[in-house]
C-alpha cells in the first residue's frame, strides 16, 4: 500500500521514467551493435536513478527489479565487446515489465508478475559470466568481423578498440580507482514540486486558440492605426488646419499611443507564442527514435539486418500532431522492415549491402510538414499487388490489366487489402495502408507512395503544421485574394510574350535555361477558363515536392506574416487549401497548398460539363442558389460579383447563357447587358435578368436592352430558372 | 369524504351556483401549464415558406459580410468566416433544402450549434428571425408524421411552420457527399 503522498507523485514519476527507459532502450540497441563508454556509463545510470527513485517512492519490488538489470550489466563495465544478444533481449523484456508494472501501480490496475523477469536476468546473468573475459560475447551472428562493415571501418573499431584497452591498462597500472558508479540522478520526490506541474491538455490547447485571437486583435490594432492615420491625412487635406488643430492634436496622440500599444501587443503576442510552442511542441525524434526497437525487435523476427537512419528528428511538432502520427509511423517502417526488405542473403545476391535501411526523413516548409519513409528493399511487387486484388475482389480483372504501376501502387490503400496471404503478428490482416491513410487525412494531411523494383519505397507523408505564424505571399485572382506560403515562392516576375512557348494544349515560360509549366491560378480553381498570361501580368515560380510551376495570377498584393489555421469539416476535404488565416481587417484569406499547383499538368479544371453559364451577382447566397439549379441541370457554372467582373471574365471566355441580378452597386444588370450587347461577339449570347422586384417595368427595361428572359428571385425555386435558361437557349437557337 | 362549500348567509341558490361554477373552473388545470409545453424556436422566411430552428440551437444572428467565398467547394457552401475567433462555414439553407425560391438577398446570418460536438455553422436567411412558441404535440405529431429533417408544424389558423432539424440536415448533407 503506496503512502497517499507518494502516489499523487506516481503521474510525474511514470513520466520521468518513460524518458529514462526510452534513453536506456537506446543504448541498449546501440550498445548491442558496437561498445561505447559513454553510453554504457549513461545506461548504468539510467538503470541506478530507476533504481532509486523507485525505492524513495517506496516501490520494493521495482527498485529490486532495476537492481537485478543493473547486476545483468555491471560486469560488463570496462569490457570492449558488444552486448551479448541475449543480454539486451532479456534486459529490453524486463525493461518492458518494468514500466508495464509502472504503469500498472499508477493506474491501480492488475499488476504484472515480475518473477518471470527475475529468472530471466538471472538465467542470462550466467550466461554473460560464462563467457570468457575478452572474448566477444556470441552476437546473433555478429561475432568475428562484420560482413557488412568495409575494411577501413574495421581497422577503426580494432584501433578504437585497442585505444581503450591501453588506457584501461594504464589506468591499472596507475592504480587509479575505477571511475565512480553514477549517481543517481534528482531524487523523485522533486518530480512533481514547484518546478513543474501537470496540466490538462485541453487547457494548453484553449490558451493556444486564445494566443491565436490575440495575435490577430493585435493585427487589427495596427489596422485601426492606419485608418487613423488616413483620416488625420483626409483632415489636413480639407485645408481647415487652424479649426482643427485642436482635433488633429488629440488624434495624433491617440495614433502615437496606439502604435506604441500595438507594439507591446506585438511583442507579448510573440512571446506568448514562443513559451506555448515551447509546451505545446515536442522533438519529432521522441515519436521516431522508439522506433529503432520495433526495427531492431523485428530483424530478430524475421532475420533480416536493418538500421533505421532518422533525418530531421530535431524538428519540433504540435503534440497533438506527434501523438496522432505515432501509429501510421510505427506502421509504416515496419511495413518496411516486413514487406521492403529483403533477407540478408539476398540482398548480397542482389549487390547490396546485407544490411538495409530505412529512412526517415522529417522536413518543415513554412507551415507544411513532409515526413518520409523510405527503403531500400524489394519495391511493391506489382504482379503480388495485381493478384491479391483479384483474389480479394478489389477492382474486376479487365481493370486491372488496364491500369498503370502508380495506379497499382494505390490499391494498397484499400480497405482490406493485403499481399500476405497468412496472418503474421506484423501483417497480412488487410488492415493497415488504409488505416494510415484515413489517420492521415485526419490530420488533414495525404500520403503518396513511390516505389521502383528492386530499389525501394517511398511514401510521403504531407502534413500541416499548425502552430505559429508564417510568411504568405497574398494575390489577387479576380475577385478573390488568396495566399501562397512563401516558402515556396522561388521568385515573381512580369509575364512576357517572348519568354512564353504557347503550344496547343499548354504554355511555357523560359526561365533561367528552364522551361517551366505555367498554369493559371483562377483556371485551376475553376473560376474562369484557361487564357495565355498577357504581358506585364505576374507570374510567380513555385517550386513544390521537387517540381516548378510557374503561376499566372491578377495581381501580387504583398507578403504578410499569418497564422494559418485549418479549415472547418465542411470545407476540409478540399485538396487545394492548407487553411486559412486572417488578414488585418479580420476577413479570411484561402491559403493555397503549393503541392496542389504543382501537382497537376495543365489542367483544365475550369469546365468540365457540356454547357457553360455565367452567373453574375453581388449576393453570395444567390450566386449559390443559381449555381446549385444550373449544376444540377448539367452547367458549369463560373460567378461574378459585380458587372465590371463580369465584362472582364466574358472578355476571355464564352458562354452559352449569363444569369444576371439586376439590382447591383456601380453596374446594374440592364448596364451589363447592353454593355454585353454592344460587342459583336456577345449578341447572340442568352441573358437571363433576374430581380428581387418583379415588375413590368422592370421586365420591359430588361427586354429593351437586349435580355432574353426575365425572372423575379422568388421564382428562381428549382427547376423554373433551369427551365427559362432552357427556353431561352432553345429560343436563340430557332431564332438562329 | 366530499367537502360541502359553506356560503354565507343570505347567498341566493343563483349566486351559489355561479360561485359553484367559478370554483370550477379554478380547480381546473390552469391554461398557462398547457402552454408551457412548447418547444421556443426562432421563425424566418424562405422565400414564401416559413422556417424554423430550435432556439436553443441558435446562437447569434450576425450580418452576411466578411464572408470569404471557396472557390472549389460544393455549391451549397456561401464561403468560410470568423465568429468569435473561430473558422465557420456559411451555407446557403435555400440551397441545403434543395434549391428555393427567396424574396430577397439574405443579408443575416444565423449562427447555429447543429449538436455536431459543439462546432457552429453558419445558415443564411432573408430576415433576423422572431421566437415563436410551438406547441411540443404539434411539433411531436409533425415528426411523428414526417422523418427527416424538416418537420411540417402546423399551428392554429393553419400557418405552417417549417421546424429543422439541423443534425439530421447536416447527416443527410454528408452522406450524399459520401455518395458522390
Amino acid at each position: 500500500m503506496l503512502d497517499p503522498m507518494m502516489e499523487q507523485l506516481l503521474p510525474g514519476f511514470l513520466d520521468e521514467c518513460k524518458e529514462i527507459a526510452e534513453r536506456v532502450t537506446d543504448h541498449l540497441i546501440e550498445l548491442e551493435k558496437a561498445h561505447e563508454q559513454s553510453r554504457f556509463d549513461d545506461l548504468a545510470r539510467g538503470l541506478h536513478t530507476l533504481k532509486g527513485s523507485a525505492a524513495t517512492l517506496g516501490l520494493a519490488e521495482l527498485s529490486e527489479l532495476a537492481h537485478r538489470m543493473e547486476d545483468a550489466v555491471l560486469p560488463l563495465r570496462g569490457k570492449s565487446s558488444a552486448l551479448p544478444g541475449a543480454l539486451t533481449d532479456a534486459l529490453l523484456k524486463t525493461l518492458d515489465t518494468w514500466m508495464a508494472h509502472l504503469r500498472a501501480t499508477t493506474a491501480k490496475s492488475d499488476l504484472p508478475d515480475l518473477k518471470p523477469s527475475h529468472k530471466l536476468l538471472e538465467a542470462v546473468r550466467h550466461a554473460v559470466q560464462a563467457v570468457e573475459p575478452g572474448k566477444p560475447a556470441a552476437n546473433n551472428g555478429k561475432a568475428g568481423p562484420d560482413k557488412g562493415k568495409t575494411a577501413a571501418a574495421q581497422e577503426k573499431e580494432k584501433k578504437s578498440t585497442k585505444r581503450e584497452r591501453e588506457a584501461r591498462e594504464a589506468r591499472e597500472a596507475r592504480a587509479e580507482p575505477v571511475p565512480p558508479e553514477p549517481a543517481p540522478e534528482e531524487e523523485v520526490g522533486a518530480a512533481e514540486d514547484a518546478g513543474s506541474w501537470r496540466v490538462r491538455t485541453r487547457e494548453v490547447v484553449s490558451l493556444l486558440h486564445e494566443v491565436e485571437r490575440l495575435r490577430e486583435v493585435r493585427l487589427r490594432l495596427e489596422e485601426r492605426r492606419r485608418e487613423l492615420e488616413r483620416g488625420l491625412s483626409q483632415l489636413a487635406r480639407l485645408g481647415i488646419l487652424a479649426q482643427t488643430a485642436e482635433v488633429r492634436a488629440l488624434l495624433m496622440g491617440v495614433q502615437r499611443a496606439l502604435s506604441a500599444d500595438g507594439e507591446e501587443a506585438g511583442d507579448i503576442v510573440a512571446s506568448m507564442e514562443d513559451e506555448l510552442k515551447t509546451i505545446c511542441t515536442l522533438p519529432v525524434r521522441t515519436v521516431l527514435e522508439p522506433l529503432r526497437r520495433s526495427v531492431r525487435d523485428l530483424c530478430k523476427r524475421s532475420g533480416k539486418l536493418a538500421r533505421l537512419s532518422i533525418v530531421g528528428g530535431e524538428v519540433s511538432l504540435d503534440r497533438r500532431v506527434l501523438e496522432a502520427l505515432r501509429g501510421p509511423l510505427v506502421h509504416l517502417v515496419r511495413n518496411a522492415v516486413d514487406h521492403g526488405l529483403e533477407v540478408p542473403d539476398v540482398r548480397e545476391a542482389r549487390g547490396k549491402h546485407r544490411e538495409g535501411i530505412v529512412v526517415v526523413r522529417v522536413e518543415q516548409q513554412g507551415n507544411m510538414l513532409f515526413i518520409e519513409v523510405s527503403d531500400d528493399g524489394n519495391g511493391l511487387d506489382l504482379a503480388l499487388i495485381k493478384q491479391a486484388a483479384r483474389d480479394l475482389s478489389i477492382v474486376p480483372g479487365a481493370e486491372l490489366d488496364a491500369m498503370t504501376p502508380a495506379q497499382l501502387h494505390q490499391l494498397i490503400f484499400r480497405n482490406g487489402f493485403s499481399t500476405r496471404r497468412t496472418v503474421t503478428e506484423v501483417s497480412g490482416r488487410g488492415v493497415g495502408m488504409d488505416v494510415v491513410r484515413s489517420q492521415i487525412q485526419g490530420l488533414q494531411g495525404h500520403i503518396e507512395v513511390q516505389s521502383t523494383p528492386g530499389q525501394g519505397t517511398r511514401f510521403t507523408l504531407t502534413l500541416p503544421a499548425e502552430l505559429g505564424s508564417s510568411p504568405v505571399l497574398v494575390v489577387r485572382c479576380g475577385e478573390h485574394e488568396l495566399g501562397i506560403p512563401m516558402a515556396a515562392v522561388e521568385t515573381s516576375l512580369l509575364a512576357r510574350s517572348a519568354e512564353l512557348r504557347v503550344a496547343r494544349t499548354r504554355v511555357q515560360l523560359s526561365h533561367r535555361e528552364q522551361l517551366i509549366p505555367v498554369q493559371d491560378l483562377g483556371t485551376l480553381l475553376a473560376l474562369r477558363q484557361p487564357e495565355v498570361p498577357h504581358d506585364g501580368q505576374p507570374l510567380l515560380v513555385l517550386q513544390s515536392q521537387g517540381r516548378r510551376i510557374a503561376l499566372a495570377v491578377d495581381e501580387v498584393v504583398g507578403d504578410r506574416e499569418l497564422v494559418i489555421r485549418p479549415l472547418p469539416p465542411e470545407v476540409r476535404d478540399l485538396a487545394a487549401y492548407q487553411g486559412a488565416a486572417t488578414l488585418a481587417r479580420g476577413e479570411l484569406v484561402l491559403i493555397v497548398r503549393p503541392d496542389w499547383l504543382s501537382g497537376f499538368e495543365r489542367r483544365d479544371a475550369s469546365l468540365t460539363g457540356t454547357r457553360r453559364a455565367l452567373v453574375v451577382d453581388d449576393s453570395l447566397t444567390a450566386r449559390a442558389l443559381h449555381r446549385t439549379a444550373l449544376e444540377a441541370g448539367g452547367y458549369s457554372v463560373h460567378t461574378a460579383s459585380s458587372g465590371r467582373q463580369a465584362l472582364e471574365q466574358l472578355r476571355h471566355s464564352s458562354y452559352d447563357v449569363m444569369v444576371s441580378d439586376i439590382g447591383m452597386d456601380e453596374m446594374d444588370g440592364f448596364e451589363l447587358t447592353l454593355e454585353a450587347r454592344r460587342r459583336h461577339e456577345l449578341e447572340a449570347m442568352p441573358i437571363i435578368l433576374v430581380s428581387a422586384r418583379d415588375s413590368d417595368a422592370d421586365r420591359q427595361r430588361g427586354a429593351a436592352s437586349g435580355a432574353d428572359g426575365f425572372l423575379s428571385k422568388k421564382d428562381c425555386a428549382a427547376g423554373r430558372l433551369l427551365a427559362e435558361v432552357q427556353a431561352v437557349i432553345a429560343r436563340r437557337q430557332g431564332a438562329a | 369524504m366530499k367537502l360541502e362549500a359553506r356560503f354565507p348567509d343570505g347567498v341566493t341558490q343563483e349566486d351559489r351556483e355561479l360561485l359553484e361554477r367559478r370554483a370550477a373552473r379554478l380547480r381546473e388545470k390552469p391554461r398557462e401549464a398547457e402552454e408551457e409545453s412548447v418547444l421556443w424556436a426562432a421563425e424566418f422566411p424562405v422565400g414564401e415558406d416559413s422556417y424554423a430552428l430550435p432556439l436553443e440551437s441558435l446562437r447569434a444572428a450576425v450580418p452576411l459580410r466578411m464572408v470569404t467565398p471557396v472557390p472549389l467547394s460544393p455549391p451549397h457552401v456561401i464561403g468560410i468566416l470568423r465568429f468569435q475567433g473561430q473558422i465557420l462555414t456559411a451555407m446557403s439553407l435555400s440551397s441545403l433544402l434543395g434549391g428555393r425560391g427567396w424574396r430577397e438577398d439574405p443579408a443575416v446570418l444565423l449562427v447555429v450549434d447543429p449538436g455536431m460536438g459543439g462546432r457552429l455553422l453558419a445558415l443564411d436567411c432573408e430576415r433576423i428571425p422572431k421566437p415563436v412558441p410551438l406547441p411540443h404535440a404539434l411539433v411531436e405529431e409533425a415528426r411523428a408524421r414526417q422523418a427527416g429533417a424538416v418537420a411540417e408544424v402546423t399551428l392554429p389558423g393553419l400557418h405552417q411552420v417549417n421546424l429543422l432539424d439541423l443534425r439530421l440536415l447536416m447527416d443527410r448533407r454528408a452522406s450524399e457527399k459520401r455518395d458522390a
